[in-house]
């Protein structure tokens, strides 16, 4: 990739990254107790390597690193960010390989979680405090029904394939007909064995 | 009579003697509208090439660093703050105008203390040898008239194991661009210079001295021949500009 397209999008990506900080007074913080350290992400999908370095209160993101890396994580993007976002994740759960300090990523992971951003903050400034606290609970809102249909979606997508559009049977007509086969292979096995005895019984007779 | 030595001024022959002259005279005319025509001419693009220059320097804290032609700070102003308060930063620049403008700017980005401006001629650096972990010169090295003794003045300059960055404009990768490129620098650039800074005639020079600038294996066979090791150089934007790396052996 010619080093233009690269510098563009890892500027793109700093300042996405130190706009939304200026908003979380409380996690620029918290960052910059971590100053100096560099977080290595080796994004195997899509093949984006990159270096996280942590200078002062804000994030600078790079391409080349000669320094130190305190910490370096090897998996796809989605994984990372997973790994990242969700403290239950676990890097061997995610397929993300982990070397160097797990200590900054624990670190990581915790501000993370706790990233509050004030998105109300810069609208206020445009656009005056009513119609940014309106437009911030409209967004809220928008932003929670997300993350609930996010969350049921995968338990909605399964019910309209079962019982609205009856493409497979539902979960309990399933688990009913899979004990009848059970059952039914059961049977067919006492049968068998009932035939093979009598069959002996009767070449024994044959036999006399 | 004697035959004075020339050396090339744009696409004209001029006295060795004269062309830091004539150099200095398009940058006075140009420094006060100097950045608004570096984003103009290159839709803004010189910072991301200046961005990677600045991975590549892999500057760090407590770092003494050379910004050569450094113009109006912008390498400065980032190196000031990776090297911070343990490290330093010199401003130098040949051209008082330039310096001016950039020392000024610095400040009123609150950047200082770590910053010191110094007017210098990149052939003969007035700093004592094995000085700084590294030099970058960006968009200046065309407009030296021996580019091998600043070269070697460099060299001198910097520590063992300290790397010259030259970004500078180069030859592009493909014929088609080349050409593409030919039209914009000169018909469309020095029309803008004479729109924004009314003087058609700099941003000609600034056009043709591009062209007479070594391509890019001439200036890493440069860089070798004065002594720099692990010579290597990256193209941007297909070949329009390069950064030229050495490392001092």
């Amino acid at each position: 990739m010619d080093p233009t397209f690269r510098a563009g999008f890892d500027a793109a990506l700093e300042t996405a990254i130190n706009a939304a900080l200026r908003y979380d007074p409380g996690t620029r913080a918290r960052l910059a107790k971590l100053d100096g350290r560099a977080l290595a992400l080796d994004i195997t999908v899509p093949p984006v390597p990159l270096v996280l370095c942590i200078e002062g209160d804000q994030v600078s993101v790079r391409h080349y690193w000669d320094g130190e890396i305190s910490t370096r994580l090897r998996g796809s993007a989605i994984a990372m960010l997973r790994l990242l976002r969700d403290g239950d994740a676990t890097p061997a759960g995610l397929d993300v390989t982990v070397t160097g300090s797990s200590a900054l990523l624990a670190e990581l992971q915790s501000i993370l979680q706790d990233l509050d951003i004030d998105w109300e903050a810069p609208l206020a400034r445009l656009l005056g405090d009513v119609p940014a606290h309106t437009i911030g609970s409209a967004l809220r809102t928008a932003g929670q029904w997300l993350r609930d249909s996010i969350e049921q979606a995968p338990q909605a997508a399964a019910e309209a394939v079962s019982e609205e559009w009856r493409l497979t049977p539902p979960r309990a007509q399933f688990e009913a007909f899979v004990e009848d086969v059970a059952e039914l292979a059961l049977a067919t096995d006492r049968l068998e064995a009932r035939v093979a005895l009598l069959r002996e019984k009767l070449a024994a007779r044959g036999g006399n | 009579m004697k035959d004075r030595k020339t050396t090339h001024f744009g696409y004209q022959e001029v006295p060795v003697d004269e062309k830091a002259g004539r150099v200095a005279d398009v940058f006075h005319s140009v420094a006060a509208r100097y950045d608004v025509m570096n984003d103009l001419m290159s839709g803004g693009i010189h910072r991301l090439w200046k961005r990677f220059t600045i991975e590549m320097s892999g500057a760090r804290a407590g770092q003494t660093i050379l910004d050569i032609a450094g113009g109006t700070g912008d390498l400065t102003a980032r190196f000031s703050r990776i090297v911070g308060p343990e490290g330093q930063v010199v401003l130098a620049d040949i051209n008082e105008s330039m310096l001016k403008v950039g020392r000024d700017r610095l400040l009123d980005r609150g950047i200082a203390g770590n910053v010191v401006p110094v007017q210098a001629d990149a052939q003969y650096l007035p700093f004592p040898d094995n000085t700084f972990d590294c030099i970058t010169i960006a968009f200046g090295l065309r407009n030296v008239t021996d580019k091998d003794l600043a070269l070697r003045s460099m060299l001198r300059v910097l520590k063992p194991g300290g790397r010259l960055l030259v970004l500078e404009f180069s030859k592009p990768e493909s014929k088609l661009l080349e050409k593409v490129y030919d039209q914009y620098s000169f018909r469309l650039l020095p029309f803008m210079g004479k729109l924004v800074a009314n003087d058609a005639d700099s941003y000609r020079y600034l056009a043709e001295s591009i062209r007479m600038h070594p391509d890019q294996e001439t200036l890493k066979q440069m860089m070798a021949d004065a002594g720099f090791v692990d010579c290597e150089y990256h193209n941007m934007t297909g070949g329009v500009v390069a950064l030229h790396k050495g490392i001092k052996p």
